[in-house]
């Protein structure tokens, strides 16, 4: 194994990586026919269009509405059930044996269709599939964390005083926050992954349905400008946004067990 | 035979409850359908014959079969294309940043939809397609997951290793594949819970087989027994991988870790 490169070199490599890239996208979309491959330039005028478009704009609006309702409500839903396993160990096996494998091995694609039965071609069509396929995700991450908690320092709780709901506001909850924030990354990044999915083939507003449009015109500038934006924009809110939040929260709450 | 038997019904009570719970569901969902119409909500009992079709009738084997092996061609691709990834970004750092501000975030931020839309335009309609969009979407999890191992591999053993050899191919195979191994069994097992739940969207944009595809169909028509027989079929294959391959290879390779 050779050595770690200087910052220099890595930044340099990046740079005619980077340039490589764009190099060659150019080149190819001299060859091939738009429909297939637009050139950059094609998609900047494309991007400047899109984000000049009240209309347009709209969508990513809705996307976002749908991404952060379905969060809320299957992280609370998650955090319930995982709640409830770990103080009423009756339920645990119902939840951790039976539900969270169900859900953990059902396919995204089928509560969507389903969905698009039971709900129409609807905003609830959308949002429920997303939630439904984010649950487990909490449900396994929140479980994790409640295990991790400290034993010693729940001992020291309980020392203290035996109020139940004192100990959970003052030690569990800041026990679980690097586990909720880590939580919540994994779930944005795959809500994402989804949100289109379902918008596609059970929206009638966002993302999803703007590049099922644009398919269907072989609009190919506008799913281009869809996909990147949206890779960009994931990337930004992750650097951002969550993965601070993570460290942040990790290096506030977390116990020695979660260290 | 009997000390099995006992074993199960000497399990506590917790246990017991659960599995009650299941068999409630199942007779709510058998009561409730008795007034509901079949476009609405099958019984299980339609459903349960449609699932064994799935697995027996060569119409409906002809997809299961097309969406099982296509998934494991993938992750097994998938497994090979995220590793080069990872092991080119620690034999070169100086592609650090290509790698960790460039193609790491790209394939991990890409929508899902997105490759399969692409690839329908892109490519004709057929199993290369299809496996395409998979290997896409499952490339970023291997290479994360295998990037961490190489990452916690242990600089001391490395050492050791190479004070006893400098065989390359012996200290890989001796020394890192193993220490690598349970990283390499979390982007298998991740990869493939991806590929049941996400990446079947693959199938449903220009293609003629598969699970995906015969759901779509059946949505299409309003056939719900055969959406929810596909979803439950995709539930038994996920389990049945996890349990008859995933779990005993895990088993095998913590052993060897622990003696280690």
């Amino acid at each position: 194994m050779s050595a770690d490169a200087s910052i220099s070199s890595k930044a340099f490599t990046a740079a005619v990586f980077a340039a490589a890239v764009f190099s060659a996208w150019h080149a190819a979309s001299l060859y091939l026919p738009p429909y297939l491959l637009p050139s950059p330039a094609r998609i900047v005028e494309a991007a400047s269009a899109f984000f000049s478009s009240a209309q347009r704009l709209s969508h990513l609006w809705a996307t976002l509405l749908h991404i952060g309702v379905a969060i809320a409500i299957s992280f609370a839903g998650g955090a319930a059930l995982a709640l409830l396993a770990h103080y009423a160990n009756w339920s645990a096996p119902a939840i951790h044996q039976r539900l969270s494998p169900f859900l953990n091995a059902f396919s995204g694609i089928g509560w969507t269709l389903l969905a698009v039965i039971w709900f129409g071609v609807s905003t609830p069509t959308v949002i429920f599939s997303i939630a439904v396929v984010l649950l487990p995700f909490a449900l396994i991450n929140l479980r994790e964390g409640l295990i991790a908690l400290d034993r010693e320092l729940d001992e020291m709780g309980r020392s203290f005083g035996r109020a139940r709901w004192r100990m959970f506001t003052l030690i569990v909850a800041p026990g679980l926050l690097p586990f909720a924030a880590a939580t919540l990354r994994i779930m944005f990044g795959v809500a994402w992954k989804v949100a289109l999915t379902a918008e596609l083939f059970g929206g009638s507003r966002g993302l999803g349905y703007l590049i099922n449009l644009a398919r269907q015109e072989y609009d190919t500038d506008m799913i281009f400008t869809v996909i990147i934006f949206i890779i960009i924009s994931v990337y930004l809110a992750d650097r951002f946004i969550f993965l601070p939040l993570e460290r942040y929260t990790a290096r506030q709450f977390a116990g020695q067990a979660s260290r | 035979m009997t000390g099995v038997l006992r074993r199960y019904i000497s399990r506590p009570w917790p246990m017991w409850l659960a599995d009650a719970l299941v068999i409630g569901v199942v007779a709510l969902w058998a009561y409730s359908t008795q007034t509901l119409p079949d476009y609405v909500l099958p019984g299980p009992w339609p459903v349960a014959k449609r699932l064994v079709e799935l697995f027996t009738d060569w119409n409906f084997l002809y997809h299961t079969l097309a969406s099982t092996l296509r998934v494991f061609a993938s992750v097994l691709i998938a497994l090979v294309i995220g590793g080069g990834l990872a092991l080119l970004h620690r034999a070169l750092p100086v592609l650090d940043w290509v790698m960790r501000g460039g193609i790491q975030p790209f394939l991990s931020s890409f929508p899902s939809i997105g490759w399969a839309i692409l690839a329908a335009i892109w490519f004709p309609p057929g199993h290369f397609s299809i496996i395409f969009v998979q290997v896409a979407i499952l490339v970023p999890f291997c290479m994360i997951n295998i990037a961490e191992g190489l990452r916690q591999i242990d600089r001391e053993a490395m050492e050791m290793a190479r004070s006893f050899t400098r065989n390359k191919s012996r200290i890989a195979f001796k020394i890192m594949l193993p220490l690598l191994a349970p990283y390499l069994l979390g982007a298998l097992r991740i990869s493939y819970g991806i590929g049941w739940k996400i990446s079947l969207v693959a199938e449903l944009l220009g293609s003629t087989s598969g699970l995906g595809y015969l759901m779509l169909r059946a949505q299409g028509s309003a056939d719900l027994v055969t959406v929810i027989a596909a979803c439950l079929a995709i539930v038994l294959l996920f389990i049945a991988g996890e349990r008859l391959l995933l779990d005993p290879l895990a088993r095998k390779f913590s052993a060897k870790q622990a003696i280690n």
